[in-house]
């Protein structure tokens, strides 16, 4: 049997020493060749670039492992509600921002003016002190319109950013417990950090700074046209080449990003490996290897580099085109108008003041919208979290008693693979159950059907005559709990971190489970007694106070069966000897299934269930499994030797 | 002229690189003097594109000027296409320059961002276990992940401070030459301008670095929230710590928003200020007009830099404060960098003979060449320590030293804590190169580790301890590190293992792919392939620590009995006080406190000695859970 294991590994063994290197050689610049073979040779490698940048995207789209990633309807539709409940401040933010934008575009017409009545009238010129005025109240009025529209972009932004982040952890917190307890939470963690930093980032500023932009360039244009069709036309038609380059641009650049950011984050993946392992590193000789792996990470990363540098740079030509030329236009344009008498001084300076000023919100709305399909990739990534489908509806059902019994369990991971081959188990009330069997044997499946976690292919595990999976999680985890040897502790206060199978638990039931398992007198040490904050980077538990932490939060649960999965890893064996008694006093009057990897606690228990190739081949009383002389007896026998 | 990714070898020169200069790090500002003058050729060059980008902005309003005056004013057609000629070959260099001067910052960026990281992998990889004993982790990987940015943010802005310092003295001798009442008024201004939003920053920044604080303690505690998921929806508590991140979410929210609105207010009187000196330039130009002091020409050529001199001077802000962050990155890299690892080798390095007797004086053990010798001990502690100084690996007995400082301190309290800290660095430092140059206690064939070069033992006396750990890769990297297995050997590697049902459920057999520190397996099987890897190692001498804790009896059983089988005829170490290996040891060795209180066969112990008897069969008669 073990053989067929290894069946395909011919296939599958490759000899490394033929590895391609991280970076393909096409990606290297040539040597030396004519100034022609080398520009051509640069746009083949950007185009070379380019595919590689989109086979990430596409990746990142759809992850062949980890959670789905959502289409970008989702994510219109996610922040479109949004915005809709929030309809007054959106409307508010738009109007200030449009006074603050509009009242910043008087300024260049009244100077213009200003230059106009020296220009025309001479020395004769009047007025001019009360213009002067004039402009600077503009300029106070432009100023407060300013603090205005920002102040209320940034509550809008905020707001919008504190909403969305919140749904996503409810989203989390949400999540089918099958999938939780099957699934690697790597991907999580990348998403819960990375992924909702750059949709803050894009919320938080990308949201209210393209419509301030798009509100500048737009009445900017607005006023350019009234101040001269004559000048403003060549100049919005030299604006407008540039499309196609933008466009293009706009299309192709969130990709380069997201692959630029892709790699990194395997940069920052692979050195915290080495950094964590350095040990391991310096044990099995790892470290040129380790060195290596960097300088390819660095190497792929550089290529992303170039791809958005030469993305950025195609662009700049034809911005610096579309922004620069303008003037010169305008000069031309204004003088030949001018002579004819079309345009007067004061409106080729107003113009001028607007081309040069049209530059900046232009290519800020370029860079937001840029930042914001940016933020809308991760986003997609966050709301996609949201579409794993749930994995029980609960019934009204509730149980009629406590006895637990399983019947005809079958389970696959993958179709056709199945785990367990129909199980039938009955526990006995108050009774100690040990599981044993060689990994792979199914008992750990075993332990999650038989605590409710995932729903069987075929057959039935019932608590009180109702299907375990039927039950409201509130309900089920009071009935039964599996218990594995995560010991995690939350960052919050002593009492969050126990009271979590029943949230509303009285401080005197938090301190009797703490007791019972033995922690309340450190407990009371602490400074702020059941409101210390503890977890990462607050108040440190000692292994074994963490472990009381777990115990306790078991007592409050109060389930009346127990499914102990590796449990004895649970008891960390240099904290063994101090948690015994706060482990009896958990298992005290509770029906327990033990999934053992240590023979004493089989020997300990009421009845032993041997797992075999999923299916349970002996169950009995340790002196009866010895009797049987088979499979267990063995086992014992070369423990005891 | 360098170009990404820069070469770098320095500090490991295991690689056959010929090694490239160390950094200086004798102190912060020395290394970031290193780091530009990596680089001399590149920044200058950059400066100077730069300056002919600003060109445009630099010359424009002069030649728009001189076309109103001579072209439009006076009518000159001539003149009038000539000086749209003079622009448009002006902005067209700019235009070039733009694209030459960005091409080249991206450059001397990443050289300098891939250099930093380059460097501390390499300064881990030359550090080994000694480095996490000083450093804390996470510091070091922040010099990686943020630290190594500031420095590429430095060669941007040097370049771009000179290119902008080029513009300002040029637009300064244009204006200054038209008329020197407003030249002056142009050249004062824009500093002032800038200055007065001055006091303006500096409660802002307070805001925005509160804002920062709250929003990575919201980070941590999302990721904090993920990493406890199965225990929420296991046992419960989504609504308690849902509550605890939506408070702490509105918490940044207003910390945000506080931000926000100084923002506001600075850029509010922003617009205020460049306002009304642009109405103060023009009204004292219109004057100037007036008298005849002045051309309309001139009046606008002042217009379109009193638009243009608050870029220059923002830079020169720029520079301070981004010049001041790096020196704070650099103070944090060169605490990293300055680190040299203890061990020296020795004048005449003795080669280790890895089929003799290994003795360890601390103990009194001595382990037998050739066979499988099993280490007992009540507290596992001491085994592991005993397996530390078989290895030569210093203990974890040190508390890490911050890099960083606290959040808050300033002035006079931030540096004595830093001259503090550097002193606790030199300590723990010193401490390690007294304790390595001193006698090391554990002899392979009578010869004093520390009398043989340290690659030697390692390559003699392989420790696979309990933090073993996997690394992102193939199945096949995974067991074979070093690509030197056949597949033959690989296959008998994961059979000794029992780690086959890893690669049965990898669809892709070897080429499977294995997450990051091998998360996505369990611990079982985490645990076999650690030690599948460790046997394919094939090294003299193994020392393994309690390989087997997290796997199930059925198959710690095979374990025991082929690892015993395949081992034989090398030395083997193990650490465990688990029966189904004391079965198959070739000698058992009990520790009390440390030292070797009882040796000989299990059975004989078992049936001799009463201490030996309640080690084993602790769990036995002791803790019974189940009863």
């Amino acid at each position: 049997m073990t053989t067929d294991l290894l069946a395909t590994s011919a296939d599958t063994w490759r000899d490394r020493a033929a590895d391609p290197p991280a970076v393909p050689p096409e990606l290297e610049p040539p040597g030396r060749v004519g100034l022609r073979a080398r520009n051509r040779a640069l746009w083949q490698r950007h185009d070379l670039r380019r595919q590689r940048a989109e086979a990430v995207y596409d990746a990142s789209r759809n992850p062949v492992r980890g959670w789905p990633v959502s289409g970008n309807r989702a994510v219109l539709a996610f922040f479109a509600d949004l915005v809709r409940e929030r309809k007054r401040s959106f409307v508010l933010m738009v109007v200030l921002n449009a006074l603050a934008a509009g009242s910043a575009l008087v300024v260049p017409r009244l100077l213009g003016s200003l230059v106009n009545r020296v220009d025309t009238q001479g020395a004769a010129a009047t007025g001019l002190d009360a213009l002067a005025l004039a402009v600077i109240g503009v300029v106070v009025l432009q100023a407060l319109f300013t603090f205005g529209a920002q102040r209320t972009s940034t509550h809008f932004g905020q707001d919008l950013l504190a909403s969305a982040r919140e749904h996503v952890v409810r989203t989390i917190l949400r999540l089918p417990v099958g999938r939780v307890e099957g699934a690697s939470t790597g991907d999580l963690v990348t998403r819960v950090t990375r992924d909702v930093g750059t949709m803050a980032r894009s919320v938080q500023w990308g949201v209210p700074r393209l419509l301030i932009s798009l509100m500048t360039v737009v009445l900017s244009v607005v006023a350019m046209l009234l101040n001269s069709l004559v000048l403003a036309m060549p100049a919005l038609v030299v604006f407008a080449l540039c499309t196609p380059a933008v466009r293009t641009y706009l299309r192709r650049a969130p990709k380069a990003y997201i692959t630029e950011g892709a790699t990194y984050s395997r940069i920052n993946t692979t050195l915290t490996e080495t950094v964590e392992g350095s040990r391991t590193v310096e044990a099995l000789g790892l470290s040129q290897a380790r060195v290596r792996a960097g300088s390819d990470d660095i190497a792929v990363s550089a290529q992303a580099e170039r791809y958005g540098m030469t993305l950025r740079n195609v662009l700049f030509a034809a911005l610096n085109a579309a922004f620069q030329l303008p003037q010169v236009v305008t000069l031309v344009v204004g003088a030949y108008g001018y002579s004819r008498g079309w345009v007067d001084l004061g409106q080729i300076t107003a113009a001028l003041l607007y081309v040069v000023a049209l530059a900046e919100p232009l290519d800020a709305v370029i860079g937001e919208v840029d930042r914001l399909q940016v933020g809308a990739a991760s986003t997609s990534r966050l709301l996609g979290i949201a579409e794993v489908p749930p994995d029980r509806e609960p019934g009204d059902r509730l149980p009629d008693g406590v006895e637990l019994a399983a019947e005809d369990l079958r389970f696959a991971y993958r179709e056709g693979h199945d785990v367990l081959h129909g199980v039938d188990l009955r526990l006995r009330t108050g009774e100690r159950l040990a599981v044993v069997g060689p990994s792979g044997s199914g008992k750990s499946t075993l332990g999650r059907l038989l605590s409710g976690i995932n729903r069987p292919r075929t057959g039935s595990a019932r608590v009180g005559g109702v299907d375990l999976v039927d039950l409201p999680l509130e309900v089920l985890r009071t009935e039964v709990a599996l218990v594995t040897q995560e010991h995690h502790v939350f960052i919050g206060s002593v009492r969050d971190n126990v009271v979590l199978a029943r949230e509303d638990s009285p401080d005197d039931a938090v301190r009797q489970a703490l007791a019972a398992v033995g922690g309340l007198s450190w407990v009371e040490r602490l400074p702020e007694g059941l409101d210390t904050m503890i977890g990462s980077g607050r108040f440190s538990l000692t292994p074994a106070q963490a472990q009381q932490v777990a115990l306790a939060r078991l007592i409050i649960a109060d389930p009346h069966t127990l499914v102990l999965d590796e449990a004895t890893s649970l008891i960390d064996p240099r904290t063994a000897r101090t948690l015994e008694g706060s482990m009896n006093s958990l298992l005290e009057g509770r029906t327990v299934v033990a999934i053992a990897h240590r023979l004493h606690t089989a020997h300990d228990a009421d009845r032993i269930a041997v797992v075999l190739d999923g299916r349970i081949v002996e169950l009995g009383s340790h002196d009866e499994l010895l009797d049987l002389d088979g499979e267990y007896a063995d086992l014992w026998h070369a423990w005891t030797s | 002229m360098q170009d990404y990714p820069p070469r770098i070898a320095t500090f490991f020169t295991g690689t056959d690189d010929a090694p490239t200069p160390d950094p200086d790090t004798r102190s912060p500002l020395a290394f970031l003097r290193w780091i530009l003058g990596q680089q001399k050729a590149l920044i200058a060059l950059s400066s100077l594109c730069y300056a002919l980008w600003f060109l445009p902005m630099t010359l424009g309003p002069w030649i728009f000027g001189r076309a109103v005056d001579e072209g439009i004013v006076g009518g000159d057609e001539a003149a009038l296409l000539g000086w749209a000629a003079l622009l448009l070959a002006v902005v067209v260099v700019g235009g070039v320059f733009g694209i030459v001067s960005h091409t080249l910052v991206v450059r001397s960026w990443l050289v300098a961002l891939y250099g930093a990281l380059e460097m501390v992998t390499r300064k881990v990889a030359q550090m080994g276990h000694v480095l996490p004993r000083r450093s804390p982790t996470g510091e070091v990987l922040s010099v990686a992940s943020s630290d190594s940015d500031e420095f590429g943010a430095l060669t941007e802005i040097l370049a771009r401070t000179v290119g902008q310092l080029v513009s300002y003295l040029t637009v300064a001798f244009i204006v200054l030459t038209m008329s020197w009442q407003l030249g002056l008024l142009t050249l004062v201004a824009a500093p002032v301008l800038v200055g007065a939003a001055l006091p303006l920053l500096r409660p802002l920044h307070r805001r925005q670095q509160l804002e920062r604080s709250r929003t990575s303690d919201l980070t941590s505690l999302a990721t904090d929230i993920v990493a406890g998921l199965r225990i929420l929806r296991g046992i419960g508590g989504e609504q308690t710590f849902g509550a605890n991140y939506a408070r702490q979410s509105q918490s940044a929210r207003r910390a945000g928003v506080a931000a926000g609105i100084w923002q506001a207010v600075v850029e509010a009187v922003g617009v205020l200020l460049s306002g009304i000196f642009l109405v103060a330039l023009v009204w004292l130009g219109t004057r100037q007009v007036l008298d005849g002091t002045l051309s309309v020409g001139q009046l606008i050529t002042f217009l379109g830099y009193g638009l243009f001199m608050v870029g220059p001077i923002r830079t020169f802000f720029e520079f301070a404060q981004k010049s001041t962050r790096s020196l704070v990155s650099a103070r944090k890299a060169v605490a990293i960098f300055d680190q040299q690892p203890p061990w020296r080798d020795p004048a005449e390095p003795v080669v280790l003979d890895g089929t003799a007797p290994l003795h360890d004086a601390a103990s009194g053990l001595t382990v037998q060449p050739g066979v499988l010798t099993v280490v007992v001990s009540a507290v596992p502690e001491q085994s592991a320590a005993l397996a530390d100084r078989l290895g030569r690996y210093l203990p974890a007995d040190t508390e890490p030293v911050p890099l960083a400082d606290d959040e808050g301190a300033k002035g006079r309290a931030a540096r004595r804590s830093r001259a503090e800290r550097a002193a606790e660095r030199a300590r723990i430092a010193a401490l390690d190169e007294e304790r390595v140059r001193r006698e090391w206690g554990v002899t392979l064939g009578g010869v004093d580790l520390s009398r043989a070069r340290l690659d030697d033992v390692r390559r003699h006396v392989l420790v696979s301890d309990t933090t073993s750990q996997l690394f992102a890769g193939t199945l096949q990297d995974a067991v074979d590190p070093h690509a030197r297995l056949t597949r033959e050997q690989a296959e008998e590697a994961l059979r000794i293992a029992s780690a086959e049902d890893v690669y049965d459920a990898l669809p892709e057999g070897w080429q499977g792919q294995l997450d990051e520190r091998g998360r996505g397996l369990s611990g079982g099987q985490r645990q076999r392939v650690v030690l599948a890897r460790a046997i394919a190692a094939d090294a003299p001498v193994l020392v393994l620590v309690e390989p087997t804790s997290a796997v199930d009896a059925h198959t710690e059983a095979r374990i025991a009995a082929r690892v015993a089988e395949a081992r034989r005829g090398r030395t083997t170490v193990v650490t465990t006080v688990s029966p189904l290996w004391l079965h198959h040891a070739d000698r058992v060795v009990l520790l009390h406190d440390g030292t070797v209180v009882a040796e000989g066969r299990h059975a004989d112990l078992l049936s001799d000695h009463e201490g030996y008897r309640r080690v084993v069969t602790r769990e036995l008669d002791e803790e019974e859970p189940a009863r």
